[in-house]
C-alpha cells in the first residue's frame, strides 16, 4: 500500500489537466459547469478534440484509439475531465456500444464502426428499455425476425436518451421467442436511425427538458451484418455493457467540483451580517458530503481495476449506488443554498439572480433520474445482496 | 386538543375539493405540459374567489369570510392534492398584513382581494440573499409625504400579474413594509429606482406584524404541501399495485412496500404538524416557534415523500405527462417559499436555550 502518485503519474496528471483546461473551449466548459443544457454541437466539438488527441476512448483497444494506461491513469483522466467541466465523451459511444463492438464484434464491424464511434461521426443511442421492460430488461418484446439475410424489427423502445440526435441505435431485440429462458432469445442489433419505419417521439421531463424519447419500429429492415456477435447471445453483451456503465457513471470528479462550487455559492449568498456558509448547518452538510465523496473516490480507485475477464466486479454496484446518491445530495444542497432564488427557473444570463441558482431546482429534479437509470438503486442493492452476499431469497 | 372538524368545515372542504378537481381536469396533461413555477391563472383565481377561498381569513367587515387558519388549511390542502398551484399563500400574507396594519384606505383594498379583482403579493426575497424578513439591499427613504424605494426584489412570485406589491425595505436600521402600485416587473424580478410607495403601519410595528402574516400564510403553504404528499402517496400506492415487472406486481418487492410505509409515516406526522399549526395560528398567529417547528416537519416530510414517490415509480415518475413528479416539484418550491427548512432550523436553534420541554398545549 502506498498513497502518493508516482512522478510519472503526477506528470501525467499535470499534462492532462493542462490539456483539458486549454484545448476544450471555455464556453463549453462553463456551460457544462453551470448545469445548462449542452447542444449537440457542444458535445460533438468537445469529443472531436478529445479524440484527435487520443483522450476520447482511452479504455478501448489501442488499435482502435485506446491508450495503454493503467487503471489509475484512467481515473486521473476521468477525474480531471470532470473537474474541468469537459463534457464526458458520449457514454453511448465511448462506454457502451464501443466496448461491446470491440469485445464481441467481427473485424468487419470493428473497422466499420469503431473509428466513427470514437470521433462521434456516428452518434449512438441506447435502445434497451421498453415500456414493460425496465428493471426487468429481459422481458423486452421488440422482435427481430429473419427475412433472407435481413432482420425485420417491430416494437417500441423508450427512455432513449438523446435519441433525437442519434444517427444509430444499438438495440436489444427478441430473436428467439421460444427459448427456454427469456434471456436466451435476445440479440444485439445495430440499426441506422434513418431506416424507413423508425419514428422518434420526445418525452418531456419534469425539469422541462426533452432528453429522452420513445422510439417506434414498424417493419424496420436491418441488414444481417449489423448483428453483433452471435445470434441469441445479446443478453451477455448487455450485461457486459451495463457493468461498464456502472463503473463509468461514478461521477466522482463532478461531485467534487459541485461541492467546491457549492462552497463558493454559499460564501456569496448573504444572510444577516454574514453569508450562508457561516451557517453551521450548511458547513456541516458540506463537510459530511466531502467525507463521503472521499470514500467514494477511494473506493473507485480500489475496485475499478478489479474487472475480470470482461466481467465487471459486482462491487461496481457500489459506485453506481453511492455515486447517484451523492450527486443527488449535492444538488439538493445547492438548491438549499439558493434558498428563495431556487423558486426561479431560467437559463437566461444577465439577471440579478445568477444562473446557478435559477437552474438549481430543475437540475435537482432532473438528477432524480440518476438513481433510476442504468439499473435503479434497488436493482443495484439486489446485485450486492444476491451476488456478493449470497442472499438469494 | 381536538383534531376533528365540524360539519361546516367539512362542507367547505368538500366544496373546495370539487372545485379543485374541476380546475385540475382543465389543466393539460398530455403534450406540452407546463412544468415548474406556474403563471397566474385568472380563471382559476376567479373560481377560488367565487367560492370565498381568497377571502377566508379576511375579516367580514373588510369584505372577507372571517374564517380562521383552520378553514384556510382545509382549502389549501385540497388545492395541493389536486395540484392547483396559485398565489393563495401570497395573497393571504398580503391580506393579513393590510388587515392588521393598513389605513382605512388600504384596508378597503381587501374587498377586491377577496373578490379576486385585486392581486396583492409580498416582495420579500432579494437576489443573493437567504430568506429573511429583514430587507437587505432594498431601501426606502422619505420623500415628501411618502417614501421612495430603491433596489431589486427577486424572486417575487406572481409579480407580473400583481396590481400592488407589499415590499420590505430598509429605512435606516429598521425594515418597513411598503405598498406600491404599478411596479414594473420583468418576470419575477422587480427593480425600484426611487418608486414612490406608502408605508404600511409604522416602522416600529412592521416586524412583528409581518411575522404574524407570514405565519398565517405558512399554514396555507404547509397544508398545500400536505395535500401534495397525500396525492403523491396515493399515486405511488396505486402504482405499486398495478405496475408489473418480472411477471409480478412490483408490490411483491418488500423493499418497495416498506418504503411506501415510511412515506405514510411521514405524511401522518406532517398531518399532525399542519393541523397543529392551523390551530395555533387560529388562536395566536404570533406563536412563531410552533409554526416554525411545523415548517421543519413538513419540509422534511415533503422532501422524503417527493423523492420516494419518483423513485418508486421509476422512469415514469420523471415525466411531465405523469402527475407524480409535479407533486415533487411543488413540494420543492413550497419548501423554499417564505422561508425554508435550513433557515427555519437556524432560527429555532437560536432559541433552544429559552425553554425546557416543548409544550404543545402552551
Ligand atoms: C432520464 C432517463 C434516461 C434513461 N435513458 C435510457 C436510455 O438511453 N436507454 C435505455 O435503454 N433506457 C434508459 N432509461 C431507462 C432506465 O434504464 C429504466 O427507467 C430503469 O431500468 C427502470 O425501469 P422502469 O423505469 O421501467 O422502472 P420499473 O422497473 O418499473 O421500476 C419501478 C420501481 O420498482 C423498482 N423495482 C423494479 N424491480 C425491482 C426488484 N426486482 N426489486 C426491487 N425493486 C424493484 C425500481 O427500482 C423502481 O423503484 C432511462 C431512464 C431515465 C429516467
Amino acid at each position: 500500500m502506498h498513497r502518493h502518485l508516482s512522478e510519472e503519474d503526477a506528470a501525467f496528471k499535470e499534462k492532462i489537466r493542462e490539456f483539458f483546461t486549454t484545448a476544450i473551449p471555455e464556453e463549453i466548459r462553463t456551460k457544462a459547469k453551470e448545469g445548462r443544457e449542452l447542444t449537440k454541437e457542444d458535445i460533438v466539438t468537445s469529443q472531436r478534440i478529445l479524440n484527435e488527441h487520443g483522450y476520447a476512448v482511452p479504455h478501448w483497444p489501442v488499435e482502435y484509439g485506446g491508450q495503454d494506461w493503467t487503471e489509475l491513469q484512467r481515473h486521473i483522466w476521468r477525474d480531471e475531465m470532470q473537474a474541468a467541466g469537459v463534457p464526458q465523451p458520449l457514454p453511448f459511444n465511448a462506454s457502451m456500444v464501443g466496448p461491446v463492438i470491440a469485445a464481441f464484434g467481427s473485424k468487419e464491424l470493428k473497422d466499420r464502426f469503431l473509428p466513427k464511434t470514437a470521433s462521434l461521426d456516428i452518434w449512438w443511442c441506447q435502445g434497451f428499455s421498453e415500456p414493460d421492460a425496465g428493471s426487468d430488461l429481459a422481458g423486452l418484446r421488440t422482435t427481430a425476425v429473419k427475412d433472407g439475410e435481413d432482420w425485420i424489427v417491430n416494437g417500441q423502445k423508450t427512455w432513449t436518451t438523446l435519441g433525437q440526435y442519434a444517427d444509430w441505435i444499438f438495440a436489444l431485440v427478441r430473436t428467439n421467442p421460444e427459448a427456454p429462458k427469456k434471456q436466451q432469445g435476445i440479440s444485439f442489433l445495430l440499426i441506422d436511425m434513418t431506416t424507413p419505419g423508425i419514428e422518434v417521439r420526445p418525452i418531456k421531463l419534469i425539469d422541462g427538458g426533452r432528453e429522452v424519447n420513445e422510439v417506434f419500429f414498424d417493419n424496420v429492415r436491418v441488414p444481417g451484418d449489423q448483428l453483433v456477435g452471435e445470434e441469441n447471445a445479446g443478453w451477455s453483451y448487455a450485461k457486459f455493457l451495463l457493468g461498464n456503465e456502472r463503473v463509468g457513471v461514478a461521477p466522482v470528479g463532478m461531485i467534487k467540483r459541485w461541492l467546491a462550487e457549492a462552497k463558493e455559492y454559499a460564501a456569496q449568498v448573504k444572510q444577516g451580517e454574514g453569508v450562508v456558509l457561516d451557517d453551521p448547518l450548511v458547513a456541516a452538510r458540506i463537510a459530511e458530503l466531502e467525507a463521503e465523496a472521499m470514500a467514494l473516490e477511494l473506493t473507485v480507485l480500489r475496485v475499478a481495476g478489479n474487472s475480470k475477464d470482461g466481467r465487471p466486479d459486482p462491487a461496481s454496484s457500489i459506485l453506481k449506488l453511492r455515486g447517484s446518491q451523492l450527486e443527488q445530495d449535492t444538488l439538493e444542497l445547492i438548491t438549499d443554498i439558493a434558498g428563495p432564488m431556487s423558486l426561479m427557473w431560467s437559463e437566461a444570463d444577465g439577471g440579478p439572480v445568477p444562473v446557478w441558482a435559477t437552474v438549481s431546482t430543475p437540475r435537482y429534479l432532473n438528477f432524480r433520474k440518476a438513481s433510476i437509470y442504468g439499473g435503479s438503486n434497488e436493482v443495484q442493492r439486489g446485485i450486492i445482496s444476491g451476488t456478493i452476499l449470497g442472499l438469494k431469497g | 386538543m381536538d383534531f376533528t372538524i365540524d360539519t361546516e368545515q367539512k362542507a367547505l372542504r368538500d366544496a373546495v375539493r370539487e372545485l379543485a378537481g374541476s380546475l385540475a381536469d382543465n389543466a393539460p396533461s398530455t403534450g406540452d405540459v407546463p412544468v415548474g413555477p406556474n403563471e397566474h391563472d385568472e380563471k382559476a383565481w376567479s373560481a377560488l374567489a367565487e367560492m370565498g377561498v381568497l377571502g377566508l381569513t379576511v375579516p367580514e367587515e373588510l369584505g372577507g369570510m372571517g374564517a380562521t387558519p383552520v378553514e384556510l388549511m382545509l382549502a389549501a390542502q385540497e388545492l395541493g392534492k389536486a395540484r392547483v398551484q396559485s398565489a393563495l399563500p401570497e395573497a393571504v400574507l398580503a391580506a393579513a398584513l393590510l388587515a392588521e396594519l393598513g389605513t382605512e384606505e388600504q384596508k378597503a383594498l381587501l374587498e377586491g382581494v377577496s373578490a379576486g379583482e385585486t392581486l396583492i403579493v409580498p416582495a420579500l426575497h432579494e437576489p443573493m440573499c437567504s430568506f429573511s424578513l429583514q430587507a437587505h439591499d432594498v431601501t426606502a427613504t422619505e420623500s415628501g409625504d411618502g417614501w421612495a424605494l430603491s433596489g431589486t426584489k427577486a424572486p417575487v412570485r406572481y409579480a407580473a400579474a400583481a396590481d400592488r406589491l407589499l415590499v420590505t425595505a430598509r429605512a435606516g436600521e429598521q425594515t418597513g413594509v411598503f405598498l406600491i402600485e404599478g411596479a414594473q416587473a420583468e418576470g419575477d424580478v422587480v427593480t425600484f429606482d426611487g418608486a414612490s410607495a406608502q408605508l404600511v403601519g409604522s416602522l416600529d410595528g412592521a416586524a412583528d406584524a409581518l411575522q404574524r402574516a407570514v405565519n398565517v400564510a405558512t399554514v396555507a403553504l404547509l397544508a398545500e404541501a400536505l395535500g401534495a404528499m397525500e396525492g403523491a402517496l396515493a399515486m405511488t400506492t396505486e402504482y405499486l399495485k398495478s405496475r408489473k415487472q418480472f411477471g409480478v406486481p412490483i408490490m411483491t418487492f418488500q423493499t418497495l412496500t416498506q418504503r411506501a410505509a415510511d412515506m405514510y409515516v411521514s405524511v401522518e406526522l406532517a398531518r399532525s404538524a399542519v393541523q397543529f399549526a392551523a390551530m395555533v395560528a387560529a388562536e395566536d398567529p404570533g406563536a412563531t416557534d410552533h409554526i416554525r417547528r411545523a415548517r421543519v416537519v413538513v419540509g422534511k416530510a415533503g422532501r422524503h415523500v417527493g423523492q420516494e414517490a419518483i423513485q418508486l415509480h421509476g422512469g415514469i415518475g420523471m415525466t411531465a405527462e405523469y402527475a407524480v413528479g409535479h407533486y415533487t416539484t411543488r413540494l420543492t418550491a413550497i419548501e423554499h417559499t417564505l422561508g425554508d427548512t435550513r433557515q427555519t432550523i437556524g432560527e429555532l436553534a437560536r432559541t433552544v436555550r429559552d425553554h425546557g420541554a416543548v409544550d404543545v398545549f402552551a
